[in-house]
């Protein structure tokens, strides 16, 4: 397998994911839609278990990489949000993110070799990095979601269900948040003796965390304050963004992160 | 504005401690977390502790011990931590760094003062809180209950033990004992136990073949990696086959051609031919990343092209090492990277090795660190883990999870759980379609 072969791998989900979106909306029943759409993310998965196998070392190591994972439990998690509350409109958003995340890796190829230095080979490092991306993935969801409840056309007020969403959502998505870390905490102290160096992309994912922390502990003392709880979800997705490749580009973390990639 | 206790005034008490924290950075400067070491710093966190219980117990006795850990001064802590570590990861970390940055210690964050007062506010909120969950376990969420009390482990160990751990580095050569090492300032650490390196070695990757610009000064991004003969790559417009490689290769002075030969500083040569794919013009030759004994060769090309090799990249490297602990007791153990050698309360990490040599290398740059706190530290991200495990599998279930909030603290791990209180002690109980129980003292009246 190789990256070249990513655009036939990537149409082919897409269009699975395409038809599964569409086929919300029309079919009555929801699983023609779930089996087609994760019919898309296997063939995805497929791909980067090829990779996988044919890099010799997990495909992890690269952002255009992480993207893969990205476009994959973004699809996963528009699925589950779908098979489980019946959001029609989810399948659609889910699949437009993990095609442009898709798309964002076939117009910016990387270079991809079997290099994994010494530091990335520990147990650690697959269920960090894919907890880390499942949590992205959700919480981009719960993002998406936030955004059109609070800037519909109809003005509406959000629904206890529709906030219940926004929360379980948050909360699966910040549990996920807070292992992604715990394991990276180990990992550091398995490999370079410290838990917690804030380094700069430390100190953005304790940022992350303390966000969707704070709209955890919003919603439990203030539940009719729907505007500030999903500006607390928009910001904190601002500094997952920063967070995940954002410090490649912050003049602060230049040559200080050990975690640029 | 109303002094009445509110979230107003919560998060005025912030923007005081911030600016309390700022006077002081101006006036002493840095805080040194080298004095919190034992025992000052146990018993600074014992007392530390006693008094957070005492606090919790005492809460309806004094309003302000109350107010120091209701949701109010929880929500605004975390808020005032959190916009500290956002100004954290937007300054440039420089101890050397002047001017108002430097002044404020925001380019030493985490010796600072602001960020210090801040985060041991947030400890003591959490602290609080955490004392009203062990209080009342039975009617909390163990999932709110594990993160508190995990957070609340690692903030603790992390502030009272920040000046317990040592940390030296042991340059080790093979065959020579070593037992001082040298800590980040330069001074001798006398470790309790004496390393001897039996042997090093490092398993590398295959060689890569670039494509070098020597007019720009610039490299390809596309590589031929060599793993067998015959192996070729396009790198712009030339392609580059490896017609054979040599694993541990050197040459005669006054010869161009590499030869197989074991011997110390062998390094890896490849002789490569290069084709452009527009001109059709052909060259051949011996490219070689040499090593700290044979010069590098590189196959020159046309127009100031060249392809080059790099150094190996490590795979894996490997110490081992001889221990003799107190005793005189010895033991011989292995020693890479994520798997450090244990020594008691200490741990010797693999970091580097003499890279001027490469595989030859029979140098060995090891870390030894002790930390006493590290079963604390440990256990709490146990702990965290299994709060994320435990949120995970009991996310989705009941929406409304309020739990006994008679201290007035919320419950946000536990849920969409919405669960306010006032000052007083009344607590709102929010439920699906917007009708809320209110309690007073016992009484309980239904609003809709």
């Amino acid at each position: 397998m190789s990256w070249d072969q990513l655009l036939w791998y990537a149409a082919v989900a897409a269009a699975c994911w395409v038809a599964g979106a569409v086929a919300a909306y029309r079919a009555k029943r929801p699983w023609g839609a779930v089996a087609v759409s994760l019919c898309g993310s296997a063939v995805f998965l497929a791909f980067i278990i090829g990779m996988w196998v044919s890099l010799e070392r997990p495909p992890m190591r690269t952002m255009g990489e992480t993207r893969l994972w990205y476009s994959f439990f973004l699809s996963v998690a528009g699925v589950a949000v779908y098979a489980r509350w019946r959001y029609k409109w989810i399948l659609s958003f889910s699949s437009v993110m993990s095609i442009v995340f898709v798309c964002i890796n076939l117009f910016k190829p990387e270079i991809h070799n079997k290099s994994l230095m010494p530091a990335l080979q520990s147990v650690w490092f697959v269920p960090h990095v894919i907890v880390y991306m499942f949590s992205y993935a959700l919480l981009g969801a719960v993002t998406l979601f936030a955004l059109y409840l609070w800037l519909r056309s109809s003005r509406r007020e959000p629904s206890d269900d529709e906030m219940g969403l926004c929360d379980n959502l948050v909360r699966i998505g910040w549990a996920f948040l807070s292992l992604g870390m715990v394991m990276g905490a180990l990992w550091a102290k398995q490999a370079w003796g410290d838990y917690w160096t804030w380094d700069p992309k430390e100190t953005w994912a304790a940022a992350t965390w303390l966000g969707y922390l704070l709209y955890l502990h919003l919603r439990a003392v203030r539940p009719k304050d729907s505007n500030a709880a999903f500006a607390i979800i928009v910001f904190s997705f601002l500094l997952l963004q920063m967070c995940w490749y954002g410090i490649n580009y912050l003049p602060a973390a230049q040559g200080v992160s050990i975690h640029t990639y | 504005m109303t002094f009445e206790w509110g979230y107003k005034r919560a998060f005025l008490r912030c923007a005081l401690l911030f600016v309390v924290g700022t006077t002081l950075q101006l006036a002493v400067g840095d805080i040194d977390s080298s004095l919190l070491h034992y025992p000052w710093g146990l018993i600074l966190a014992v007392n530390y502790l006693y008094l957070l219980v005492v606090a919790y117990a005492m809460r309806n006795r004094w309003r302000w011990l109350r107010q120091l850990g209701d949701d109010k001064a929880c929500l605004s802590s975390l808020a005032a931590f959190g916009a500290i570590v956002i100004v954290f990861g937007l300054t440039r970390q420089d101890p050397a760094r002047e001017g108002l940055v430097g002044a404020l210690g925001f380019s030493r964050m985490t010796s600072s003062w602001p960020f210090n007062l801040l985060l041991f506010y947030f400890m003591t909120t959490l602290g609080i809180r955490t004392v009203s969950d062990i209080h009342h376990l039975r009617d909390r969420r163990m999932a709110a209950v594990l993160t508190h009390l995990g957070v609340f482990v690692l903030l603790v160990a992390g502030t009272f033990g920040s000046g317990d751990t040592v940390r030296c580095m042991v340059t080790t050569r093979v065959g020579t004992p070593v037992s001082i090492g040298r800590d980040d300032a330069g001074h001798e650490v006398r470790l309790p136990f004496a390393l001897t390196l039996d042997d090093f070695s490092i398993e590398e990757y295959p060689p890569k073949l670039y494509l070098l610009d020597t007019r720009r000064e610039s490299s390809s991004r596309e590589f031929l990696s060599v793993e067998a003969d015959g192996a070729e790559a396009v790198i712009g417009d030339w392609r580059i086959r490896a017609e054979h490689s040599l694993d541990m290769a050197g040459r005669l002075p006054e010869e161009s051609d590499w030869r197989a030969m074991k011997h110390v500083g062998a390094a890896p040569a490849v002789y490569a031919s290069a084709e452009n794919t527009v001109t059709g013009e052909k060259f051949s030759g011996w490219v070689s990343c040499g090593s700290h004994i044979f010069e590098p060769s590189y196959l020159m090309l046309d127009d100031g092209m060249a392809v080059a090799m790099p150094r190996r990249e490590a795979k894996r490297y490997l110490s081992r090492v001889n221990i003799m602990e107190e005793g005189g007791i010895r033991r011989d153990v292995e020693i890479e990277v994520n798997h450090p050698a244990r020594v008691g309360s200490w741990r010797v990490y693999q970091v580097g090795y003499d890279t001027s040599k490469g595989r030859w290398s029979d140098t060995s740059v090891l870390e030894c660190i002790c930390d006493p706190w590290y079963g604390a530290a440990h256990l709490a991200l146990w702990m965290l883990l299994a709060a994320g495990v435990v949120m995970f599998v009991t996310a989705g279930g009941r929406r409304i999870g309020v739990r006994k909030t008679d201290d007035g603290m919320p419950d946000a791990a536990g849920g969409a759980a919405a669960c306010g209180t006032d000052m007083d002690g009344v607590k709102e109980k929010h439920v699906r379609g917007g009708a809320a129980v209110r309690r007073r003292g016992g009484r309980k009246e239904v609003k809709l």
